[in-house]
């Protein structure tokens, strides 16, 4: 594989220039004073961080419904935002033209709960710090990939900490060969390595009516969730469940209920739903006021269903979603 | 989810395509044979007109199993229905296992003159359920 090696301030030369343009865009992360955040850059870049190590929201969900004709779009963002990114052009609520996706190598991420400041952004001070304690985020130590592989283009670190910026497509080509320095045999031993797999996941329903027992239906695990993009989600409003006179027979008839009613009704629905292409970013861990471990379930399901199909979510442009393909000889085990 | 009230009828809800398995039920009843009074049959145009949330919604909602039948794969009516059926339904049931609720969901296929078929299958799964839940009161 051929790359080209850089420095930081590469980047941020081959990043200005291409702000040159005034239809250009940049979407990253920016230092200010209260950490670092997304940012959608125009005309110049300003304090900008190549990395973020706090997790606030998957950067996806700002590229929802983003149909840009004539404004080019450059996104650096972290592997599971660029996997996010994918999904969405596969489920038609991007259009691809006119954005070049190139995904960071991320080494973990703290969450925005607990973050205190003083967390390092350099690249080596950062994966020591991951090393030295266990505050990364649950989500972020059970990623399944961390490497910048995906999208049009990745940046990857490695072991000298040098930065590599490598094509994966035409058009990550294209932006490439604009930064200045020559193509280069990329080493084959990186920072970041591919991370083993784990277990399957396996729960009873016991143990999920336990951790779902706080939730309050604030529903913000679905406003956060970069994939979860339906305009008419079923669970808006009430009509999914009983309310008024049919709340008062249903109770007369079963025997006394719980409230709010339908909590996992909701989970199990939207673990369904989102299933081939949750990205195990833990967005809507993040956004959850209960502390509901959601992460565990929603990326424990989906990893399992994703392997039904050998499909990983996000890795690439050509594969479609597993639900609307199909081939005439398989799953026979399905069948009773 | 709904308690399990002790003695209770098992029930069992199935979704069955309009074009096979339904008229299979419905061959079934004019046959006379018989099948579990527990089970209830919704008629869909299709086996993939089931959204997995229908059969979710079912199970919270206290039924005791929920299958899905449609006709054999290449024979569906709108050509590659049943093809998305099978995907669905089997990711649904990864789902499940990975609940510890194996054995709530099943899927097969029934033709229209399989009236014995549809029976069979239907009155093996209540048993099987059936069996489980006793098992479970016993423990």
């Amino acid at each position: 594989m051929k790359g080209k090696k850089l420095s930081i301030s590469n980047i941020e030369d081959a990043l200005n220039q291409f702000l040159m343009n005034e239809h250009h865009l940049v979407f990253g992360f920016k230092t200010g004073t209260d950490g670092i955040h997304h940012e959608i850059f125009k005309d110049t870049l300003d304090s900008y961080s190549l990395i973020n190590p706090v997790f606030q929201t998957n950067g996806a969900l700002y590229v929802r419904r983003l149909f840009s004709k004539g404004v080019q779009v450059l996104l650096m963002l972290r592997p599971c935002e660029i996997r996010a990114y994918v999904e969405l052009h596969k489920l038609t609520q991007i259009e691809r033209e006119d954005i070049i996706a190139i995904s960071i190598d991320c080494l973990g991420t703290l969450s925005s709960k607990n973050f205190k400041n003083h967390v390092p952004t350099d690249i080596d001070q950062l994966a020591d710090y991951f090393r030295n304690n266990n505050s990364m985020r649950w989500a972020c130590s059970q990623c399944s990939e961390k490497r910048g592989v995906v999208g049009d283009a990745g940046i990857r670190f490695d072991k000298n900490s040098n930065l590599w910026v490598i094509p994966y497509t035409e058009r990550g080509e294209g932006f490439v060969s604009n930064i200045e320095g020559d193509f280069e045999d990329v080493p084959a031993e990186m920072l970041i390595d591919k991370s083993e797999k784990t277990e399957k996941f396996q729960v009873t329903m016991e143990t999920f009516s336990k951790d779902f027992e706080t939730c309050i239906m604030c529903m913000n695990c679905r406003d956060m969730c970069p994939v979860c993009y339906c305009v008419d989600c079923v669970f808006n409003g009430d009509e999914y469940v009983a309310k008024g006179d049919a709340l008062f027979n249903k109770i007369l008839r079963t025997g006394s209920m719980k409230l709010p009613q339908g909590k996992e009704l909701f989970h199990l629905i939207r673990m369904y739903h989102v299933s081939q292409t949750c990205v195990g970013c833990g967005a809507c861990e993040e956004a959850c006021p209960q502390g509901i471990p959601l992460t565990k379930y929603f990326k424990g399901v989906s990893e399992r269903l994703q392997a039904l199909f050998s499909y990983m979510s996000g890795k690439r442009f050509d594969e479609p979603i597993p639900y609307i393909t199909f081939r005439e000889d398989e799953l026979k085990e399905a069948e009773d | 989810m709904a308690e399990y009230k002790k003695n209770k009828n098992l029930e069992i809800v199935g979704f069955a395509c309009s074009y096979c398995s339904f008229k299979a039920s419905e061959m079934a009843g004019s046959l006379r044979m018989k099948y579990p009074e527990g089970v209830k049959i919704v008629e869909v145009p299709c086996s993939s007109r089931v959204d997995p949330a229908f059969i979710i919604k079912a199970i919270v909602e206290g039924a005791d199993g929920v299958f899905v039948s449609g006709c054999h794969p290449g024979d569906c009516h709108f050509i590659k229905g049943n093809y998305y059926t099978r995907r669905k339904i089997a990711a649904l049931k990864e789902m499940f296992n990975a609940f510890s609720m194996q054995g709530r969901l099943r899927l097969f296929w029934v033709s229209a003159s399989e009236a014995r078929r549809f029976v069979e299958k239907v009155s093996s799964m209540y048993n099987h359920i059936k069996e489980k839940n006793n098992e479970r009161e016993k423990a």
